[in-house]
């Protein structure tokens, strides 16, 4: 009898052995669970500041507050004090402590003054945690670059979304021990702090975005036009210093219930959108053909070369017509030069159609074109590019003066800036620097040398001074630029009374520094880009200006 | 000065050891109930207080029984089984019995409830002991054990169908090892055992809570919100207590996460308090108090001062065993105290005085 009672305390001694002490580990990480209770310390997301540290995106410190109905001692005080201190209704606050069995939020971006009001009640069963409100201090401006955040803090658009991961930290939390059904029994047990997320340094500069949205607004507002949009970009980096549509809205009262209207809003056109480009176009024509001169490519033409008259051009049993009936005499006898001043479509035909598909179209290729730039924002269209292996000559010959292919603005803008910068396309990008690392720009290709740049801003100085850019000519500083006019197409067909104007631009014309691409969608009246958009790129080049002035 | 009063005339090691295992029972009472009575009955000594009254009532009891000569008891066997037989079938009589938690074990007269299971396992030990004592020859025959099976069988009849499945267990180990003790020979024991092995899984089929009992105690994490539930938050404190627990006081299972925490499972919050040092010390004492009793039951000159001294001693080491496998998940979960420590004044008290009664054995 005493053996068997041996026997059976030694199975014991072995059986809570292996509980107590083998199987302690496992069971204690199981368990750990249900002692506690947390609540998130939501971390401060990163702040966005311009390249001069004006901030963009900031943070409101806030609280949370939690009810925890097991935790509640005096239910009805804490519906009163609740429902007095945040305004909400008392029936709705009973309601919501009937049924919730954890933690819920009662009362979310409350001040600090709130919390401490509330702390003072020291009411259990109710606990506040950190939180935090993004606010935008300038409200709209650079809305659709931004982007906003939905409620709990994680990015929707824009740069809010594509830097997500760097922006939002990681949050802690405060554990509490509690027993089987939440009443605390104990003091917090951790409390363990956020980690903020990473701040952004971005290159635009507040200063000349709020010049290019003036200048948009007012565009906007004198043209009836649908949609006037604006690009900056800084021809040493490709940084963008500025990107401005209008119209725009507030990101610190983001129509969240409208989803269409939001989504118009809130979209970056100039990244998003393809259009046809029309003759910005043939600054990329006329850099390969200038680019192939000097390689010595006996079907590129010298810019001394005179171009036919004719207004005509007939290829593939298609025949292509200048936008100008010729009959003022302006578009005879033009070189490469007259040809971009006055804008002639049949000039840029030839050039096209003389390089053929194959060497144009690696000029197109190294400009950017039918591919995404690699901009460090979300949701970047490709544009449309026929693919050389298809491409028939009365395309190229439409190809050669922006038609017939589809760009988005930044291409556009990449490929110009590109062309007139000594020939050094960089990725373009918004943000220069992460936390404490500075993004460094990199570049993509040399699509031209520094001499076909050279004589490609001398020409497009002349389209400014003595062309169809006169409009944006300032007395006394070098611009250059080409203007734009596109018909736009719908289904298919060509829309009658609906162009896109525009017009890109760069200063100082003999060593550009800042290039600008105004569109204009759809202005109503006067449509040309000469008229329409010229004028906007003035305005702003005179606002850097005066900036770099002082 | 107890010696010069001679009122303390029993075996002292056993008794200094029950007491102390009492006394340490109390402690454990209050550290595993005070959470819980404070939010149920507003006290947090509810528990403690009943138990203490128990310990007092105990001990007198246990002082009597220690200065009782057993041999008195000798033709009390009878009267006392009818005696509890009575009381176990008042626990079904509407008015009178006290049902909790799906079972009706327990007699309420007032504020005093008793639960007669307990007081049964004596009777039945006290009877069989003067019964076998009376004429060893007789238990070498089917015949002979009857009146022992008869008597042994009724307990465990009506302690099944309050229902007490584990007391069941316990008085049914008994009976065996009693017979066997009496004498009985190997052949009758065997064909003893056929109906047992058989009556296990029918009675597990019948109930089915006992089969989805049966289920979680071979894996517990299949419901562990349900029938595992016990079983884990048991294991959850045992982990928790490591080589030397938490500190006394410090369990984080008594926060109402470890249900029946001041009685059936708290062997599981002395684990966790006190640590595995602790559970191997409260084992050394329980085998201690075991191995103490049959040594005085053997010091007997008697047969029937032998064979009650070793049922008594029997009731006590099969319910620390049982007990500590259940809190240990070794067999399935069944509601059974740990005798001397879980709350529970009927077990305390009778528990004690048949420690008293068994103190008082050889001399």
């Amino acid at each position: 009898m005493s053996l068997g009672f041996a026997f059976l305390f030694l199975v014991l001694f072995v059986q809570f052995f292996l509980i107590q002490i083998v199987r302690r580990k496992t069971l204690g990480y199981r368990a750990i669970g249900q002692w506690t209770r947390e609540l998130p310390v939501v971390a401060q997301r990163g702040v966005i500041r311009d390249r001069n540290g004006v901030v963009l995106a900031g943070n409101l410190p806030t609280y949370t507050v939690y009810v925890r109905r097991n935790a509640v001692e005096d239910k009805e005080r804490v519906i009163e004090v609740l429902s007095e201190l945040f305004s909400i209704e008392r029936e709705e606050l009973r309601a919501k402590m009937q049924k919730s069995v954890s933690e819920f939020a009662v009362a979310r971006q409350i001040s600090k003054e709130q919390a401490e009001r509330l702390n003072g009640y020291s009411l259990k069963g109710v606990y506040y945690a950190p939180d935090a409100k993004r606010v935008y201090p300038y409200e709209s401006l650079l809305c659709q670059v931004l982007g906003f955040t939905s409620s709990d803090s994680s990015g929707v658009s824009g740069l809010e979304k594509y830097y997500d991961d760097y922006l939002k930290g990681k949050d802690g939390e405060i554990l509490y021990e509690t027993d089987l059904v939440g009443v605390d029994v104990g003091d917090t047990l951790l409390y363990r702090e956020a980690t903020a997320g990473l701040d952004l340094t971005l290159t635009v500069d507040y200063k000349i975005q709020t010049i290019a949205e003036r200048v948009m607004e007012q565009a906007y507002v004198s043209s009836g036009a649908k949609n006037a949009e604006c690009l900056l970009l800084d021809l040493d980096s490709f940084g963008i210093l500025a990107m401005a549509s209008f119209p725009s809205y507030d990101l610190n009262e983001v129509p969240r219930d409208d989803i269409s209207l939001l989504t118009s809003l809130s979209r970056n056109g100039l990244v998003s959108n393809s259009y046809e480009p029309g003759s910005t176009f043939k600054v990329v024509t006329a850099a390969a053909n200038l680019q192939e001169y000097l390689n010595g490519n006996p079907n590129a033409f010298s810019p001394s070369y005179i171009f036919s008259a004719s207004r005509t051009r007939s290829v593939d049993g298609t025949t292509v017509k200048c936008w100008s009936d010729h009959s003022n005499g302006k578009h005879s006898h033009q070189t490469i030069a007259e040809a971009l001043n006055n804008s002639c479509n049949p000039c840029f035909t030839d050039m096209a159609l003389s390089l053929g598909s194959e060497c144009f179209y690696s000029y197109l290729d190294k400009f950017g074109f039918g591919k995404t730039t690699g901009i460090d924002f979300p949701g970047e269209a490709l544009g449309m590019l026929l693919p050389s292996v298809t491409v028939r000559n009365c395309d190229l010959a439409r190809i050669g003066f922006g038609q017939s292919v589809a760009v988005t603005a930044l291409q556009l803008a990449c490929a110009v800036g590109a062309a007139v910068n000594g020939g050094n396309y960089y990725v373009p990008h918004l943000v220069s620097g992460i936390g404490d690392v500075t993004v460094k720009p990199e570049l993509k290709s040399h699509p031209i040398g520094e001499e076909a740049s050279s004589f490609l801003r001398s020409m497009l100085e002349g389209v400014v001074r003595d062309g169809s850019g006169k409009k944006a000519f300032i007395d006394g500083y070098r611009i250059g630029g080409k203007t734009g006019t596109a018909q736009k197409y719908e289904n298919g067909h060509i829309a009658s009374g609906k162009y896109v104007s525009s017009f890109v631009g760069f200063y100082p014309a003999d060593n550009p520094k800042t290039l600008v691409l105004v569109i204009i969608d759809e202005p109503q009246g006067a449509y040309y880009g000469s008229v329409v958009a010229a004028p906007c790129a003035k305005e702003i080049f005179s606002g850097i200006i005066a900036l770099e002035e002082g | 000065m107890f010696r010069s009063l001679k009122l303390f005339k029993g075996d002292k090691p056993l008794l200094f050891s029950v007491v102390g295992m009492s006394l340490f029972g109390v402690l454990m009472v209050y550290s595993a109930s005070y959470y819980n009575a404070q939010i149920t009955y507003g006290d947090a000594l509810f528990f403690v207080k009943k138990q203490l009254v128990g310990l007092a009532i105990g001990l007198v009891g246990m002082l009597f029984f220690s200065m009782t000569d057993y041999r008195k008891l000798k033709k009390g066997g009878l009267p006392f089984l009818i005696v509890s037989l009575v009381l176990l079938a008042l626990v079904f009589v509407p008015g009178l019995g006290k049902s909790n938690y799906g079972a009706t074990r327990w007699i309420g007269v007032g504020p005093i409830t008793i639960q007669p299971s307990e007081l049964a396992k004596y009777a039945f030990v006290l009877f069989s002991a003067g019964y076998m004592a009376k004429d060893p020859a007789r238990m070498r025959t089917f015949r002979g054990i009857l009146p022992v099976l008869l008597s042994g069988g009724a307990t465990c009849a009506l302690i099944l169908i309050e229902p007490n499945m584990s007391v069941t267990m316990c008085v049914g180990l008994l009976m065996l090892s009693l017979l066997f003790l009496g004498g009985m020979k190997l052949s009758c024991f065997f064909s003893l055992c056929v109906p047992v092995l058989i009556a296990v899984p029918v009675l597990i089929l019948i109930e089915p809570y006992r089969l989805k009992r049966l289920m979680a105690f071979l894996d517990p994490w299949a419901s562990p919100t349900g029938e595992g539930y016990q079983l884990i938050q048991s294991l959850y404190a045992l982990g928790n207590g490591g080589w030397f627990g938490t500190g006394l006081f410090a369990s984080r299972q008594k926060y109402r996460f470890l249900p029946f925490a001041e009685s059936d499972f708290i062997l599981a919050i002395i684990g966790e308090e006190l640590g595995y040092v602790g559970i191997f010390c409260f084992f050394l004492l329980a085998a201690f108090i075991v191995w103490r009793g049959f040594v005085l039951s053997s010091r007997c000159k008697d047969a029937f001062g032998y064979l009650l001294g070793v049922g008594i001693t029997l009731v006590y080491g099969i319910q620390v065993v049982v007990n500590a496998m259940v809190v240990s998940g070794t067999i399935p979960p069944t509601g059974l105290p740990l005798p001397l420590v879980s709350a529970g004044n009927t077990s305390l008290i009778v528990t004690l005085c048949s420690f008293g009664l068994l103190s008082s054995l050889g001399k």
